[in-house]
């Protein structure tokens, strides 16, 4: 077993809703970036790609590698909702901690123009997608027991929206990268109650990428902590939090393990804010705040830029939309530029440690179709 | 989330069924013939224990556990409509559509009464709730 795994280089296209650019030229965009980002001139240095798409058709990866010149590698391509790409980087670390592979590329591509004009539309071999419980509902659901729970004051929900698009106005690779104020957020356009549609983030076409690899000795590679994956266990009748949380929260709980340290111990948050009711059972899981303390966390300004330990400072996905198999690693991205420093306007001063969580669902019955929790730095 | 083609139906609605009956009807499941455990969804064996389970109704009425009311447009729905989470008095959680744009309040009182055209199961508040 090798000691550390590392991210050596990350790579984004761009992200928003462009219909014209099909998988091809995104992950070219973004594999461009990744392998120069990682300094691999060749990519004969691959030894393996992990790829990750949601929606894509089969072969996509294939289809998008040819055109790279990355061949003749084994590629996996991996589905696991909005952890898809998480899913993949957690696999390629642990390929390279066994000594399975030297250099991993991990890759995340959706265009989700090409499947979806507006909501994701519910599976319909699901027994509540075939009930029309599309997404927005399912985190509405949320909302409600977290309500019920704990009480849930809807500017709390706004101010997870202020501060993502906050930091996302920062960020020139953001979806939507305008301010908004919590009057704006409340007044938009209703989605599935009590979430409004500034609530909500947006479909986008992207491609992601990330090398992993070994240690080599060089100071911009990122080491990673510690990663966590774990599917749902059974979500029914016996249980009493609101959906997701006690995955996030056991995956969480494994991740802080293997790493050693605590969520009091690191120095920013990239969490999957598909929806802002989503950042505050996410902080709660993670342990940033107690059961029921995540809408006061935020309202506190602690989990803010400027704040004791910012979250979601690239805007999160309410800033940068969320083509889901893309997702993931676009977090991964921005925790190892705040690391090195790159962050530009939106960094995190004094960044050491950072912690990506991303959180996939969409079956129902059970507590999420996969988490993810990655811990980077140290 | 979708990923199949949705042109075509799948032989089996995987959503719980609901029976008529003298009594206000039941909503159909199964249950493990040892543990007990109730499930809403065809299923072969119990996801809890693995054992058998056997076909079984379920109480009408339960306790809403939470609710939303959708308001985007969702492929054979027309918006705006309710959903809640129902959990039986002596069964599953079952995903239910209620009347009306008003989520019924978690914590609340319903009464699965039918199956919509849609397939879905229909519940309104137990009439206690309605005085």
């Amino acid at each position: 077993m090798i000691g550390t795994a590392f991210v050596q280089g990350v790579g984004t296209s761009s992200f928003g809703r462009q219909p014209g650019v099909g998988a091809p030229l995104l992950a070219q965009q973004a594999v461009g970036e990744a392998l120069a980002d990682a300094g691999v001139d060749d990519v004969r240095d691959i030894d393996a790609v992990f790829a990750g798409t949601v929606f894509g058709a089969p072969g996509t990866a294939q289809r998008m590698l040819q055109l790279l010149g990355v061949t003749g590698v084994p590629v996996l391509t991996f589905e696991n909702a909005c952890a898809t790409s998480t899913t993949a980087l957690h696999e390629a670390r642990q390929s390279v901690l066994s000594g399975r592979f030297e250099r991993v590329l991990c890759l995340g591509v959706e265009t989700m123009t090409l499947h979806f004009a507006g909501p994701i539309t519910p599976e319909h071999t699901d027994a509540e997608g075939r009930a029309g419980l599309a997404l927005p509902g399912v985190y509405a659901m949320v909302a409600s027991r977290y309500e019920h729970l704990y009480g849930l004051e809807p500017k709390a929900l706004a101010a997870v929206a202020v501060k993502n698009r906050r930091h996302g106005a920062l960020n020139p690779r953001a979806q939507h990268g305008a301010e908004v104020t919590a009057e704006q957020v409340l007044a938009s356009r209703m989605v599935a109650d009590p979430l409004t549609l500034l609530q909500c983030c947006d479909i986008s076409d992207a491609a992601t990428a990330a090398v992993i690899g070994r240690g080599r000795g060089v100071d911009r590679d990122v080491p990673i902590a510690a990663s966590a994956l774990r599917s749902g266990e059974l979500w029914d009748h016996r249980s009493t939090h609101p959906w997701g949380y006690e995955l996030m929260a056991r995956v969480a709980g494994e991740a802080w393990h293997e790493a050693g340290i605590g969520p009091g111990d690191v120095d920013l948050f990239e969490v999957h804010d598909a929806f802002t009711i989503g950042e505050i059972t996410a902080t709660e899981a993670l342990g940033i705040a107690e059961p029921g303390g995540g809408g006061d966390l935020v309202l506190s300004g602690h989990t803010a830029l400027g704040g004791r330990q910012p979250v979601n400072p690239s805007g999160g996905l309410l800033s940068r939309g969320h083509p889901l198999g893309a997702t993931g690693l676009a977090q991964i991205a921005e925790a190892v530029w705040q690391l090195r420093g790159e962050a530009g306007q939106r960094q995190v001063e004094g960044a050491r440690i950072a912690a990506v969580e991303t959180m996939g669902g969409g079956t129902a019955g059970i507590d999420g179709n996969g988490c993810v929790v990655v811990v980077l730095g140290g | 989330m979708s990923t199949t083609d949705q042109t075509t139906e799948p032989v089996d609605d995987p959503r719980p069924g609901f029976t008529d009956g003298p009594d206000g009807g039941s909503v159909t499941g199964w249950r493990c013939t040892a543990c007990r455990h109730p499930v809403a969804q065809l299923v072969l064996y119990c996801p809890v224990c693995r054992s058998p389970v056997a076909e079984s109704a379920f109480a009408p009425t339960g306790e809403v556990w939470a609710s939303t009311c959708l308001r985007v447009r969702v492929p054979g729905r027309t918006p705006p409509f309710a959903v809640a989470y129902l959990v039986l008095d002596d069964g599953p959680r079952v995903l239910v559509h209620t009347q009306g744009d008003h989520p019924q309040p978690p914590g609340s009182r319903a009464r699965v009464t039918g199956v919509a055209d849609t397939g879905d199961l229909v519940a309104e508040p137990e009439q206690e709730e309605l005085s």
